[in-house]
């Protein structure tokens, strides 16, 4: 059975806030960066440039990752919202089932419950659509930070003394990168995995 | 769901709900009530989560949805007001009457359409169809902020917690024996009500009512001569006992 949708989003929720602390770890990267290629001077003058990439790189990752992951709070308290509704008209069901003397004067409520529950259905798989593209959107920040570590790598080449440590640091760009990924992967695979089911409210 | 007419005149009726044969073991039995009077009902402490269905059904056999236009907790427990948030949706117009002190807490069952009538601490006294209600204080007994429900006319109270007992399914329905029941009740109050001043304040002014019928929340229920033996009983009962030393 598909976990609910309120767990499945506070699960990516959870991915998308590891993913920036990530990202915060990566701007770290490029403030030592930039103290390094100012103190190895000349040598380093295309790695300065690329720090300026990186600590772009570690905004739009972090201000990214914070919008997905309030979008993906904001799912799983309208999945709980619908869970609620979904749970009311089972019991609505069931009190049909017994036909009491009054049941008509019930109808109208439980006709607006039902309402409520396909209008909050419609909103959670719009809203799901909406939260796997803007993962897919996040992609795009993990190849441009690939590119930056090979860059940094051919810069470090050139660098004499310093090469060393500026390798360390494209490493480091290249794991922090590959650990952002792996968030989102484990946010891509949750979410696909509901979206097989197609099962929402429950 | 066990359906029993407690009194009728007229179109004055208590009805007790309880006995849900559906209920999930590990859940304390409580007993419901609805009050019908002219073309408008209250419903007493409408019970857990759990017994929403049943709740429902049974009601439905008595009154129409629009006839309820009144709910009423006698305090903040689960096994009272649970529900809340399904009752919300069945009944979006009707009014929740309950201790001021609970409001922000019972609010959390969920409450987007009841409107909520805070009870101020010296109780107050409502209209239903053509009889008056009164909310008798009985805090402390054993919520911090409580209240039971006093049917002049029909001389009935219900009294929440307060005389409340857990028995075994298909106990009878009336106090037979003060001697037998009270073992009964002993842990309970001695337990759960925390306060001996407040006992007795509330003992000293529910004397003064000519009580038929003593209804609690969960187990049997009273009538004379055992009304006034459940009052002397627990006047002599030290509660509160979890505090040591
Ligand atoms: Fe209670
Ligand atoms: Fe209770």
């Amino acid at each position: 059975m598909a976990a609910p949708v309120f767990i499945i989003a506070a699960s990516v929720s959870a991915e998308l806030h590891q993913a920036m602390i990530e990202a915060r770890g990566l701007a770290l990267t490029a403030k030592n960066a930039r103290a390094l290629a100012v103190r190895a001077g000349s040598k380093t003058v295309g790695f300065r440039a690329i720090t300026d990439f990186i600590e772009e790189l570690a905004s739009a990752i972090i201000s990214q990752s914070r919008v997905i992951n309030h979008h993906a709070e904001k799912l799983s308290t309208q999945a709980v919202t619908a869970w609620h509704s979904d749970n009311a008209m089972a019991q609505f069901r069931w009190v049909e089932a017994q036909k009491p003397e009054y049941l008509a004067s019930i109808s109208p409520h439980i006709n607006q419950c039902d309402k409520q529950l396909n209008a909050l259905n419609h909103e959670l798989q719009i809203g799901l659509r909406d939260l796997i593209g803007q993962i897919d959107e996040s992609y795009k920040h993990i190849r441009t930070a690939n590119l930056i570590a090979t860059s940094s790598h051919v810069e470090a080449a050139t660098a004499g003394d310093f090469r060393e440590q500026l390798e360390v640091i494209a490493d480091n760009i290249r794991k922090t990168a590959d650990r952002i990924a792996a968030h989102l992967n484990r946010a891509n695979s949750l979410l696909s995995q509901n979206h097989r089911e197609r099962k929402i409210a429950c | 769901m066990l359906a029993t007419v407690l009194y009728e005149d007229g179109d004055h009726r208590w009805t007790m709900f309880a006995r849900d044969p559906g209920k999930p073991d590990g859940i304390i039995d409580t007993n419901q009530y609805l009050i019908q009077s002219g073309d408008e009902a209250i419903l007493l402490d409408p019970g857990g989560i759990e017994l929403f269905a049943p709740m429902l059904t049974s009601v439905l056999k008595y009154v129409p949805a629009e006839g309820i236009t009144k709910l009423f907790a006698s305090h903040q427990d689960p096994d009272i007001i649970s529900s809340l948030g399904l009752w919300d949706q069945a009944l979006p117009n009707a009014d929740l009457y309950s201790p001021w002190l609970w409001e922000s807490f019972i609010r959390h069952f969920g409450m987007n359409n009841i409107t909520y009538k805070a009870i101020p601490d010296e109780g107050m006294t409502i209209t239903l169809g053509r009889i008056q209600l009164q909310f008798i204080p009985a805090h402390y007994l054993h919520s911090s902020g409580n209240f039971h429900v006093w049917d002049a006319k029909a001389g009935i109270l219900m009294s929440g917690d307060v005389g409340a007992a857990l028995e075994e399914p298909g106990a009878p329905l009336w106090v037979d024996s003060m001697e037998r029941h009270g073992p009964k009740m002993k842990k309970f109050h001695q337990r759960w009500m925390p306060s001996d001043a407040a006992k007795h304040d509330w003992i000293r002014r529910v004397s003064a009512l000519d009580i038929k019928i003593m209804a609690p929340q969960h187990g049997r229920l009273f009538k004379p001569p055992h009304v006034a033996d459940f009052l002397r009983w627990f006047d002599q009962l030290p509660v509160g006992v979890a505090i040591k030393g």
